[in-house]
């Protein structure tokens, strides 16, 4: 009975210690971050995706535009797989300068974060590939089939969203059908002929698929949205554009410079590019050129994508003005 | 499970909560990064009552049981092959040595091409992440029986089958207990990451899927609400089923303290 008593006491003690110790750890979690370095004054780390509508931003890498552009800096490039891990890095703080789809940009400005549009990057053919022969419109889509995409969220979901709405009637009609899969998993099934019925892509993916046999395509980006749109802008963080507006002005320069390249130099431009892109100089000045490809910082396509994405509850927030979205309105007022 | 131990578990996990609610109350986080209780609650209740989670619930249950039967019959048809004939022991554990260090994931792009991103895919990996280990530990299990246990066998008449059902599979269990804890631990590891990478299947994505959704909206309570769940239901499952099984089986016999 008495060893009993003891243990009971013993243990006792010993959840008290331990409650006060785990008060402590968040008390020091709390004091040790704000410590936490932040960036050093003369750095900038810019994110991209993969694929050719990115291809500005990577002569801008190659060529070191933007150090010519602004004296001793310290330029990170970072190239990640979706837009979902850029927003992440950027509300860390580990990521400056973003390239993403309008859509996801919406997204995270309604859920709160603080960034805005820099420019327009590119825009670009997107569209919904399939091999089915049977397959020529939406509504040949059934059920059981299944659309592979890189997200629920991306611009090619919302695009198609957009279509089923006009199409259909219904916004969310292939939500639930949805595969994520990166541009070249979707191509390989798409490819295979297996499970998946069609695939939301962008170049130059959508280029490849469409010169193989027996692969059409039932809806265009541009039918979808009703228009031209911009496929890529580039984002900064409210605090990097207040903090550091003397590179902010750099990379708004080199940014320019590096559109204005690629449209006067094709050729060249692809020659710079072939080491980044598994794909040889005439694929790719063939791409770059291709109808419906254009690098050009202006900014097409928002109001349509917030009206709709308001519409179909993608984003819940009213307040959707130009000046909340856009760093500079006066430099790119050309919906 | 003991009462003692049950109030242990709430004891902690009020601490924990608590530890967290600070860490929100600091501000030292913005709550884009680092959501309160209270949203995670409510987002995990409104995720339940319109139906979304639970649904994907049940989904995500019924591939994990199906995968874990199907590793339970392949894994131990396996092992008793292997423990009668020696030829067949080395080409099975050199397959074990192969394919168990190799995680699921590296196998996906395989995996897509050969079977699609189907229901099917998602209970393959399951079942090449839960199969190796409980081979192994089964394999141990059976070893680890003194030889003396059969040859008792024996001299009461018994037939082969009855010697390995009333002998052999009774003596391994703890074995196979831990076999099947293990299994089940990495069951929910795969299905998550293949939910994850394949999206939804028939309109249901299970849990993987939901916390992807909500990852790519941005609804952070909603990720936590989905992990929580994740949470709960392991906790449940240890401590109810599995510490009932051993209770009623090997606690039982005696052959475990």
């Amino acid at each position: 009975m008495i060893g009993r008593e003891v243990c009971r006491k013993g243990s006792i003690n010993f959840m008290k210690k331990a409650a006060i110790l785990l008060l402590i750890i968040p008390i020091s979690i709390v004091i040790l971050s704000s410590c936490a370095s932040k960036n050093s004054e003369n750095t900038v780390t810019i994110a991209e995706q993969y694929g050719l509508a990115y291809a500005p931003v990577q002569l801008m890498k190659d060529k070191n535009i933007l150090e010519e552009n602004i004296n001793n800096i310290d330029v990170k490039w970072k190239k990640l797989a979706n837009t979902a891990a850029i927003r992440e890095a950027m509300l860390a703080g580990e990521v400056d300068i973003g390239f993403m789809a309008i859509p996801p940009f919406l997204i995270g400005r309604d859920r709160g974060m603080e960034w805005k549009i820099i420019s327009g990057l590119s825009m670009s053919p997107l569209g919904l590939m399939t091999y089915r022969k049977d397959i020529k419109t939406l509504a040949d889509i059934s059920e059981n089939d299944r659309i592979a995409l890189p997200q629920p969220g991306s611009i090619q979901h919302i695009l198609l969203a957009m279509a089923a709405e006009r199409e259909l009637g219904i916004a969310d009609r292939f939500d639930d059908q949805l595969v994520t899969m990166a541009h070249p998993d979707g191509m390989n099934a798409l490819l295979s002929r297996k499970e998946i019925t069609a695939h939301f892509t962008s170049p130059p993916y959508i280029f490849k698929e469409s010169e193989e046999e027996g692969i059409h395509q039932i809806l265009s980006g541009q039918e979808a949205l009703g228009g031209e749109f911009s496929f890529v802008v580039g984002v900064a963080t409210e605090e990097f554009y207040n903090n550091q507006s003397e590179i902010y002005r750099a990379f708004v320069k080199s940014l320019q410079e590096a559109i204005e390249f690629i449209n006067q130099n094709p050729g060249e431009a692809a020659g710079l590019l072939t080491e980044n892109y598994a794909l040889s100089e005439e694929e790719i000045e063939k791409y770059i050129t291709w109808p419906g490809m254009s690098y050009t910082m202006d900014i097409r396509g928002l109001d349509q994508f917030i009206n709709f994405m308001q519409e179909a509850e993608y984003i819940n927030s009213k307040n959707m003005e130009l000046s909340q979205l856009i760093w500079e309105v006066d430099l790119y007022e050309k919906e | 499970m003991k009462k003692s131990k049950i109030l242990q578990r709430v004891f902690w996990i009020i601490l924990l909560a608590l530890a967290w609610q600070l860490i929100f109350w600091s501000g030292r986080f913005s709550p884009l990064v680092f959501p309160s209780l209270s949203e995670i609650a409510q987002a995990l209740i409104e995720s339940l009552i319109n139906g979304e989670l639970s649904r994907q619930l049940l989904f995500s249950l019924s591939i994990i049981g199906q995968a874990l039967f199907i590793s339970l019959l392949l894994a131990l048809f396996l092992s008793l092959t292997a423990h009668f004939s020696e030829n067949i022991a080395g080409l099975i554990d050199t397959l074990v040595a192969l394919a168990h260090p190799l995680p699921g994931i590296a196998l996906m792009p395989l995996i897509l091409i050969w079977s699609g991103a189907g229901r099917q895919a998602i209970l393959v990996i399951i079942v090449h992440s839960v199969l190796w280990p409980m081979v192994l530990n089964l394999r141990t299990g059976f070893s680890s029986i003194p030889e003396i246990y059969r040859l008792v066998g024996q001299n009461y008449g018994l037939s082969r089958l009855q010697i390995l059902f009333q002998i052999m599979v009774p003596a391994a269990l703890p074995y196979f207990l831990a076999g099947l804890k293990i299994g089940w631990a990495r069951a929910w590891r795969a299905l998550i990451s293949a939910e994850m990478l394949f999206g939804a299947v028939n309109s249901v994505g299970g849990l993987g899927w939901y916390i992807f959704q909500k990852r790519v909206f941005f609804d952070l309570p909603g990720v936590f609400a989905g992990i929580t769940v994740i949470v709960i239901i392991g906790i449940l499952v240890e401590d109810f089923i599995f510490d009932k099984i051993k209770n009623k089986t090997v606690q039982k016999w005696g052959m475990e303290s």
